[in-house]
């Protein structure tokens, strides 16, 4: 008897043994642990705060107690009088605004990937870097952008902008604000992402099956519909899957063009109606996890196309014409130049202005009016300074450019790597449902609003034993969480690309799991892997909904820039723009000389 | 003499006005009661005082010299964390380590000073008193009815009272009721001039067409504030008798609004005049239209194309504005200046000073507290500019010595370039400018009354987005 027990139990260390020995189980265990709690924890804690009686808030006042716990802000939200105020018009809102700015990026982000990927178009370098710009830029800059272009004293009852100021153009009020701006600006802001999801599926796209089609002399509209459209589905599916989540935690843009969404929301309810807040946050999460199921369901009835073969390599590129190649590349230039450059000439003009958005200069035809206040004053008491050094001498904004440059490296180092590492591991063990487990709990934060997850990591990290709001550590941890998928959906696909083989050879000669590795895997795939680095740090740099709640003004850029185009100091949001621009566009020159990967890479011409 | 008598007079009215105005929020502890109603329980016995209150008790008895010496000893050496709705408050630490090195000149101490948007101070400062000993030594901040509801009552702050500033205002600290203001802001109701429309009735400003600019009330409370107190039965007279100013053709636009409120002002439990208050905050709620913040509101107004556009923000904005083709203070005018003027002209609200129930650096705190309310240096960072009063008649009165706001549209040759930039201070503002002032307590008790009301109408930049 003894000795059985003793043999079972032998039996089941060797299987931990066994089990453990492999390396890509050891990621899996760690970072399931990990990110079971990373995930799941932030959520029971803004479950739990939806139930607590909050002191001076609208719970405390109906329940009658300054503590405890109660249903009350549940009732109230779903049936009070403000229900359709507070809720039901925000859930719709915010629900069109993700619907229609899907809808624009991928149009616009697909259409130029095709004409970049598929056709004889002029200028495809040109135009391929330049499209990205506005998914470098924070999003709302484009919505003050729009503000500044658009709005007039006639129609929304401010000061004329740049249209009406010139040209005496009076854009109607749905154009100016609202749903409309809202999902356009959004739209432009992610249409990058459609194209490099898609034009890269262009790209690699292996033309057999166009071949065949033309041969069989199929008509070139019916190619596009019965076979290009839907081998690109895969990449419209993943590209709805990221920008439908983002779009819906965007708190910026809806902010900045008067439109009320679920994160407006969140933040104008949150002094009076906390916990009635944290039950939109929770909403907003549903939403999340309901994109999540939905990419599972797909995932299973997806029909396989092999998109990447060693066969042909030859795209049959279709044919604009002489003319078209040429008109339809200015008419890409002039729209480009509006979404890319325009904002770009706009930030820099404005750090020279006298007044915050005061283009008299322009109308006068007087550049003398134009002022480098903004840049040089070395005192804080210069007349018309608001109180502030010139950009040069603004501690406050090379503190927080500081503060974003080691949050957006580490979080990128740490996202980086822990996403190649879950990347790997999945792909050994690809119908391993834990591996799948482990592959979604580090998908699912990115898949959640991004306003959502800041509110609750406040709410987990705000308690007497660890109290993180205001640190770096705070905004390291919920990035590094945030942008884990980036690394470990292109580590997967690219893993996915590698055979076996090539590891198991290394494995017979001895290699050791950190030399294979280092020597074989990272370098074959670098580029993929390097991406994986790259879009972290990024997006870390000009994101603000997921760190609007969790740290002050000052402590890093976007909350500065967001602070300074709030209070309407235009002159220092813009410059902090073109740091954060120029910061982008050195680092991907420099990874891009290193080591070959963009963030457009393999797409343009 | 007599004139020095008199002003001295004048100003410790104000700053008895002021104390008054800007709250009588209890500082004893209070319970909340069933109902939600809050009931003040005095208990100023020493045993039931925490550490921190014992030594503001302390504190209390003692000059700034003696409390310098205190927080010499405590915090040499050391990092000290503010937190405040106010970002000058980074501009008077450095001012007073200053001072406390002018004392011992081997005193160094760290500083950090935060500005959380967005309401989120509350959050902040609830977060850090759950910690045993706190990261934030005091605070600087506004909204009385939050401090009220969520920072006073649940004990997360205390009021300390500087003795020298108690004795400027002709009284000791113990005596003292309500919490210890800084300054009173204000924010006024300005328009563009450069059409032909004038106001010269704040019923003006909610008249047929009318969009005023104003930051969101959601967005910044204190807004919520003002609109609370219009229902006070002070000032709900007063807006009646602006009212009554009215030449029959505007009054007929209001009455039909007036007679509906008649209903619910009696449901709020309002006063006689309390229909008043309530068509006013209808009809503002109503037609402003909401903007981030009170600089992009100035902006707006000051540029030539903004004709006949109005706005009701802080005062010190127009410190900043730089005459351009296109730009001009010229091109604004502040209601209340103007001859014929009826009714409120803007609105009061305080910056208060706390000490954190678990301040890590509790005589630093006090004295950093009693070197910005007694010393012209220490309320320097907010005194050089228009629009900020203290509430120490002495510093007020110092300040004013050194910084001239009441002509502060002058010309060095003596003109009067800029009528609006020349304050007019205090005094007139809470007289004859019919500033309307923020009552902590009472803004908390009408929050959910009253405040539940005015979440019920729908604001004009919701009536924008359903067209």
């Amino acid at each position: 008897m003894e000795q059985t027990q003793i043999n079972s139990s032998k039996i089941f260390l060797n299987k931990v043994r066994t089990f453990l020995s492999k390396p890509q189980n050891v990621i899996l265990l760690l970072f399931g642990t990990v990110l079971t709690f990373t995930t799941i924890a932030p959520i029971v804690a803004i479950v739990q705060d939806t139930f607590k009686v909050h002191p001076g808030t609208i719970d405390a006042f109906l329940t009658g107690r300054a503590d405890g716990y109660s249903i009350v802000n549940y009732v109230d939200l779903f049936t009070s009088p403000l229900a359709k105020t507070n809720l039901w018009s925000p859930i719709l809102n915010t629900v069109l605004l993700a619907v229609l700015t899907c809808l624009i990026s991928i149009l616009f982000g697909g259409v130029m990937a095709f004409l970049v990927t598929r056709t004889n178009l002029k200028y495809k370098k040109y135009l391929s870097s330049i499209f990205i710009f506005p998914y470098i830029m924070p999003q709302w800059t484009l919505a003050v952008v729009w503000q500044h272009l658009f709005y007039s004293n006639q129609i929304t009852g401010t000061s004329n902008g740049l249209l009406a100021s010139l040209f005496g153009i009076l854009a109607p009020k749905w154009w100016c604000m609202g749903l409309f701006p809202s999902a356009v600006v959004l739209g432009l802001h992610y249409a990058p992402f459609a194209y490099i999801m898609i034009g890269g599926i262009f790209r690699n796209m292996d033309a057999n099956l166009e071949e065949a089609a033309t041969i069989l002399d199929t008509p070139k509209w019916k190619i596009m519909f019965r076979v290009t459209l839907p081998m690109v589905k895969p990449a419209i599916l993943s590209t709805i899957l990221l920008v439908f989540g983002s779009a819906m935690g965007s708190y910026p843009v809806p902010h900045y063009l008067g439109l009320t969404t679920l994160s407006t929301k969140y933040v104008s309810l949150n002094s009076k109606y906390t916990g009635e807040a944290s039950i939109l946050a929770i909403i907003m999460m549903i939403f999340g996890i309901l994109i999540l199921g939905m990419n599972q369901l797909s995932l299973k009835s997806r029909k396989s196309y092999t998109t990447v073969t060693g066969k042909s390599g030859q795209i049959s590129k279709i044919n604009l014409g002489k003319v078209g190649k040429h008109l339809i590349a200015i008419l890409l230039i002039v729209l480009t130049f509006f979404t890319s450059i325009f904002p770009i000439i706009s930030f820099a003009i404005e750090t020279f202005l006298p007044n915050p958005g005061d283009y008299s200069f322009l109308y006068n035809h007087d550049l003398s009016m134009l002022t480098t206040k903004w840049w040089v004053s070395r005192s804080n008491a210069d007349s018309a300074m608001y109180g502030q050094h010139g950009i040069l001498f603004n501690k406050t904004i090379w503190h927080a450019f500081g503060g974003t440059m080691l949050v957006a490296v580490i979080c990128a180092i740490v996202a980086g790597t822990i996403g190649t590492l879950i990347g790997y591991a999945v792909s050994k063990n690809r119908r391993n449902r834990f591996a799948n487990y482990v592959n979604n709990m580090a998908f699912l934060p990115y898949l959640m609003p991004s306003l959502a997850v800041g509110a609750a990591y406040f709410i987990l990290f705000s308690n007497d034993k660890i109290n993180l709001f205001n640190t770096y550590a705070l905004l390291i941890i919920v990035g590094t969480v945030k942008y884990i998928p980036f690394a470990s959906r292109s580590a997967l696909n690219s893993m996915l690309q590698l055979s076996g083989e090539i590891e198991e050879a290394a494995i017979i000669q001895d290699i050791p799991w950190v030399k294979r590795m280092t020597h074989i895997i990272i370098p074959i795939q670098k580029s993929s892997i390097i991406s994986g680095f790259l879009l972290p740090f990024m997006t870390c740099l000009r994101e603000l909904s997921l760190f609007l709640l969790l740290c002050t003004q000052g402590f890093i850029l976007s909350t500065t820039l967001d602070y300074f185009d709030e209070m309407g100091l235009y002159a220092f949001s813009s410059a902090i723009n073109l740091i954060l621009i120029v910061t982008i566009l050195i680092f991907n020159t420099l990874i891009n000389k290193i080591t070959g990967a963009s963030l457009d890479e393999g797409i343009g011409g | 003499m007599k004139k020095r008598v008199l002003s001295m007079l004048l100003t410790a009215c104000m700053a008895v006005t002021a104390l008054v105005g800007c709250g009588s929020g209890a500082s004893s502890t209070t319970e909340k009661a069933a109902g939600g109603e809050t009931v003040a329980s005095e208990d100023t016995s020493d045993e039931n005082l925490t550490e921190t209150q014992k030594i503001i008790k302390e504190a209390e008895s003692m000059t700034l010299e003696e409390l310098a010496a205190k927080a010499i000893e405590e915090s040499n050496g050391k990092t000290f964390y503010g937190v405040g709705n106010s970002s000058r408050g980074k501009t008077a630490l450095p001012l007073f380590i200053e001072y406390l090195q002018s004392i011992d000149p081997s005193y160094n101490m760290e500083y950090e000073w935060q500005q959380p948007k967005n309401n989120k101070i509350f959050e902040q400062l609830s977060a850090d008193s759950l910690k045993p000993e706190g990261t934030f030594a005091m605070t600087l901040i506004q909204d009385g009815n939050q401090i009220e509801s969520k920072m006073v009552q649940t004990g997360i702050l205390d009021t300390y009272i500087p003795k020298e500033w108690a004795e400027a205002n002709g009284t000791t600290p113990d005596e003292v009721e309500g919490y210890l203001s800084l300054q009173t802001l204000n924010k006024v109701f300005m328009y563009n001039c450069t059409g032909s429309k004038e106001y010269d009735n704040c019923w003006d400003f909610v008249a047929e067409g009318e969009h005023a600019l104003f930051m969101d009330i959601d967005s910044e409370v204190v807004g919520k504030n003002f609109l609370y107190m219009l229902t006070e039965d002070k000032y709900a007279a007063q807006l009646k008798s602006a009212y009554e100013a009215l030449s029959a053709e505007e009054k007929a636009y209001f009455d039909p609004t007036i007679k509906e409120m008649e209903g619910e002002a009696t449901n709020l439990g309002l006063g006689a005049d309390g229909k008043y208050a309530l068509a006013w905050i209808k009809l503002w709620v109503e037609s402003y239209n909401e903007q981030t913040d009170d600089g992009p509101i100035c902006n707006t107004l000051v540029a030539e194309s903004a004709t006949d556009q109005s706005g009701l923000l802080v005062y010190s904005k127009l410190r900043s504005v730089e005459e351009s083709a296109g730009v001009s203070v010229n091109n604004i005018k502040v209601a209340a200046y103007q001859d014929g003027y009826t009714g409120m002209g803007g609105y009061g609200y305080c910056h208060y000073l706390f000490v954190t129930d678990n301040t890590p650096l509790p005589w630093t705190a006090c004295a950093f507290i009693a070197y910005m309310t007694t010393t012209e240096d220490g309320f320097s960072a907010w005194g050089k500019d228009m629009g900020g009063y203290s509430s120490n008649p002495e510093v007020a009165k110092a300040i004013e010595t050194t910084y001239g706001h009441s002509k502060g549209g002058y010309d060095e040759e003596g003109n009067n370039v800029y009528d609006c930039k020349n304050d007019r201070g205090y005094d007139w503002w809470t007289t004859d400018g019919g500033l309307v002032l923020e009552d902590p307590q009472y803004c908390a008790s009408v929050s959910f009354t009253v405040g539940s009301w005015i979440e019920l109408l729908t604001k004009y930049a919701d009536q924008v987005e359903e067209e």
